[in-house]
């Protein structure tokens, strides 16, 4: 009986148990880190100082009920945690405009877009949610498209008009939402556009009696200057000319003033695309030229010899310790408060200039390649079917007029105030409450999807300040409009390229080939140069390239 | 220790203590260097980077202040509080039958029940079943979305039947003469033997329910309800983008230390538990139990 009884028991638990093996492998997940996506970084460059006019939002209808909207969405600070569930917004949202917002934070990279496919793949998409992906928002757009889970969104377009006018007026972007003709995501303006640039230390220049260059010849010139001449005078041999780290394929972005001076920043030639020559740099001899020019740099040795390995961390660091006169930077990185102070601690009277792009032999001064990034939101077809579509829009329209200051900066007189132009200001707010305030972060979540850059938002985001020696620092004037007015090719199609399939050995010979010539590891010859461009072929790189241009032709980025 | 009287056998006894000094120094230096850089001051980390020995003097509890401090820190880590405590009272709760039945070697069907246990263990549904499953059942925002689906581990299920496959059968026949039923078999006298199992598989359980970091992803779309993992690699997404964005919460201590400082965070509370759980594992706890 005994033994009977024990069996009943463990067929129990095993049925449990097979129940319970509906679980996920004790393995962790792959959460591989990605670049982030475009909502967390601020917003892109200053237009207008308009305020969003208030507009006749639409009444919601008569209905006693409330439409239940579910919204999944990338947070503005990541850390910061969602807003409370008393979040005025919510209330206002509800008495206005008859919605019950439920706002779910999405996590970043590729946590979020595995919750997201989870989330499709059991057609439990939420009503309105953010695109998130580690390749490119297009492939997943499509793919939600094709298995037929999101709903067009053309129509939507004229339930917002002051929307569509502030936000969705970059026909490119819609473009780039669309199939078939059809507008299936709603994109949001993108982040800052064209914001690092070259900077070099006022100080040493005025300190050893030397112009800026404007030439890749004549920043050879000054970096040897900067590297031999003791140009702060402190008797010691401790200072390079160029700081830099890689960031970007070859040898990175960070020295795009060089390979600009040749027409070829980046991995891909979108400067002569419309001429009919999209394809890799590598294969236009300017690039071979512009590599002859940084093997002089290299060997001159005006180079922070650390460069090659140097994290992101190591090389603000460096300059921040004075080691490097001359390097392509974020003008907020380099010029924000919390940023600038340990380097201002430093050097109290020391500058850094912004430079223009440098012209090469060729008169070619491209500056860099302008791939902001931007995000989208979708509606699920769910949501569409059960008619949440106007709903939706409302809301949408809702964040950009009447409710754009509660959703970016939060209550007037509590959280900012305004000036007599309409500019952001904290004159009279308690510090605690600021909308820049920690405090402040979890009901200002959202602003991403109220924001449309306007130089009030970007001006309230990086305000002037006084450095120790009392000189006036301004981020946006001095710096991010002046890389702005540079030449910069715009190189949003490079977000929707796919990658090669053996991607990681493609890009990893690619990286490691130009970095052996770079550094002189490797004589560049014709001959050594035509073999490195043979294995990048033996790589798949002219498959590589076409499918680049049947994606972009297709997507009608191409002639 | 034993003392090698012969010339080989001291060389061999130098060339192990060589070996494991290294192996020991291989696992320490890391470690020191993560204590050493979530103790390094910003200024210090501007100028010199984490320096291997840092003065005293020079040691500064801020990113743990800054960590600590965020407000949802007591939020995340009470959420994980309860889905440890919680996840392993159940998960234990299922193991310990299950293997208690399974090592009944006079079990019938014993070899197919063991086989459709190891079912499960080597073929797993996948993400979107359980997604289904765990969404038609209505748990999302709900712990129990990720205490649930991993409760019973088949493998410590396995590893737990071992054991109690080895306790001498006396101890269970002497308490079924005295009457006990098998629950009562189980709870009065396996489960008393069986201290240090039960200790290793809760030790398993609450490691891994504490370092639960996908799932509550998945599931719990209420930001309140996120574990300590999840806030903390929020932390460490925003710190690291600070050049980007307006509101810099950290602006005292370096994206590093706050790395390191959310390493220690995370794994102090299990450090503290092995060593309190390892004096178990050495007991003899059946010596004079059984008398031959």
């Amino acid at each position: 009986m005994k033994k009977w009884t024990t069996l009943l028991l463990v067929l129990l638990i095993a049925l449990t148990s097979i129940l319970s093996a509906c679980g996920t492998s004790n393995e962790p997940a792959d959460t591989t880190a990605a670049e982030p996506t475009a909502m967390t970084e601020p917003t892109a460059a200053p237009e207008a100082a308009a305020a969003p006019e208030a507009t006749e939002v639409p009444e919601p209808a008569a209905a006693a009920e409330p439409v239940d909207i579910s919204m999944w969405a990338l947070a503005s600070v990541t850390e910061a945690g969602p807003p409370a569930d008393d979040w005025i917004a919510y209330d206002r949202i509800r008495d206005e405009l008859g919605i019950n917002l439920h706002y779910t934070i999405i996590p970043p990279q590729g946590d979020g877009e595995t919750k997201l496919n989870a989330a499709a793949a059991a057609n439990d998409l939420p009503d309105l949610f953010m695109i998130v992906s580690t390749t490119n928002d297009r492939d997943n757009l499509r793919t939600y498209h094709d298995l037929g889970l999101i709903a067009p969104v053309d129509d939507m377009f004229a339930m917002m008009p002051e929307r569509t006018k502030t936000h969705y007026n970059n026909p490119v972007l819609i473009d780039l939402d669309s199939f078939d003709g059809q507008a299936y995501g709603l994109p949001n303006p993108p982040g800052i556009t064209n914001r690092e640039g070259l900077v070099i230390r006022q100080d040493w220049l005025d300190n050893l009696g030397l112009e800026a260059p404007t030439t890749p010849a004549e920043l050879l010139e000054v970096a040897k200057a900067f590297t031999f001449n003791d140009p702060d005078g402190n008797g010691q041999d401790d200072t390079y000319g160029i700081g830099a780290f890689i960031e970007g394929s070859g040898v990175g972005r960070r020295f795009n003033p060089i390979f600009g001076a040749y027409g070829v920043v980046d991995l891909w030639n979108f400067v002569d695309a419309a001429d009919g020559n999209f394809g890799l740099n590598v294969r236009d001899p300017q690039y071979y030229e512009a590599m002859k020019t940084m093997i002089e740099f290299t060997d001159a040795g005006v180079i922070d010899p650390d460069w090659p390995t140097l994290t992101k961390d190591e090389f603000r660091a460096r300059w921040k310790q004075g080691r490097t006169g001359i390097m392509w930077e974020d003008f907020a990185a380099l010029t924000n408060k919390s940023n600038y102070t340990p380097f201002d601690d430093n050097f109290p009277d020391a500058s850094w200039t912004p430079l223009p792009a440098l012209t090469g032999p060729g008169g070619e001064h491209v500056y860099g390649l302008n791939e902001a990034n931007f995000s989208t939101y979708a509606v699920s077809q769910k949501a569409a079917d059960e008619g949440k579509k106007e709903a939706i829009a409302r809301l949408l329209e809702w964040m950009a007029t009447d409710g754009y200051y509660l959703i970016g900066f939060g209550e007037e007189g509590v959280n900012f105030n305004l000036d007599e132009d309409g500019y952001i200001t904290l004159d009279g707010i308690d510090p605690d409450l600021a909308f820049n305030s920690p405090a402040m972060q979890p009901p200002t979540q959202l602003r991403g999807t109220a924001f449309y850059n306007t130089l009030a938002e970007i001006s309230a985001r990086y305000p002037n300040y006084e450095t120790n020696n009392g000189r006036e620092m301004t981020p946006i004037k001095t710096y991010l409009e002046f890389f702005q007015s540079q030449q910069w090719i715009e190189g949003f199609a490079k977000k929707l390229i796919p990658p090669p399939e053996n991607a990681a050995d493609f890009y990893r010979y690619y990286d490691e080939g130009i970095l052996q010539f770079a550094l002189g590891q490797k004589e560049l010859t014709p001959e050594s140069w035509a073999e490195y461009l043979a294995g990048l072929d033996s790589l798949g790189a002219v498959q590589f390239e076409e499918g680049a241009r049947q994606t972009l032709t297709d997507a009608g980025l191409l002639p | 220790m034993l003392q090698s009287k012969t010339r080989d056998g001291r060389w061999f006894q130098i060339g192990v203590g060589i070996f494991l000094t290294t192996v020991l120094l291989i696992i320490l230096i890391p470690f020191w260097r993560v204590i050493v850089t979530a103790f390094v001051p910003l200024d210090t980390y501007i100028t010199e980077g984490v320096p291997f020995f840092l003065p005293l003097k020079k040691w500064t509890a801020e990113a743990f202040t800054q960590l600590m401090g965020h407000t949802q820190f007591t939020i995340a880590l009470r959420n994980s509080v309860i889905i440890t405590v919680l996840g392993v009272a159940i998960s234990m709760t299922l193991t310990i039958p299950l293997a208690y039945g399974l090592s009944a070697r006079n079990l019938p069907g014993r070899k197919l029940i063991v086989a459709i246990v190891l079912f499960t263990y080597l073929f797993n549904p996948g993400l979107i079943p359980v997604y289904l499953l765990v969404t038609s059942l209505k748990l999302q925002n709900n712990f129990l979305a990720v205490i649930l689906p991993p409760a019973l581990s088949v493998f410590n299920t396995l590893v737990m039947m071992g054991f109690f496959e080895g306790l001498p059968d006396d101890f269970k026949e002497a308490a079924r003469l005295d009457g006990a039923n098998e629950l009562q078999v189980l709870w009065h006298v396996i489960l008393p033997l069986s201290k240090p199992i039960l200790l290793t598989i809760g030790l398993f359980y609450a490691v891994f329910f504490w370092n639960e970091f996908f799932t509550p992803i998945l599931y719990l779309n209420d930001g309140n309800l996120i574990p300590l993992p999840v806030l903390l690699r929020n932390i460490l997404i925003s710190s690291s983008l600070n050049e980007f964005v307006e509101y810099n919460a950290f602006s005292t201590t370096s994206v590093e230390s706050l790395k390191a400082a959310g390493v220690l965070i995370t794994m102090l509370p299990m450090l503290l538990l092995y060593p309190w759980i390892q004096r178990y594992f050495t007991k003899g706890s059946l010596v004079g139990g059984v008398k031959e």
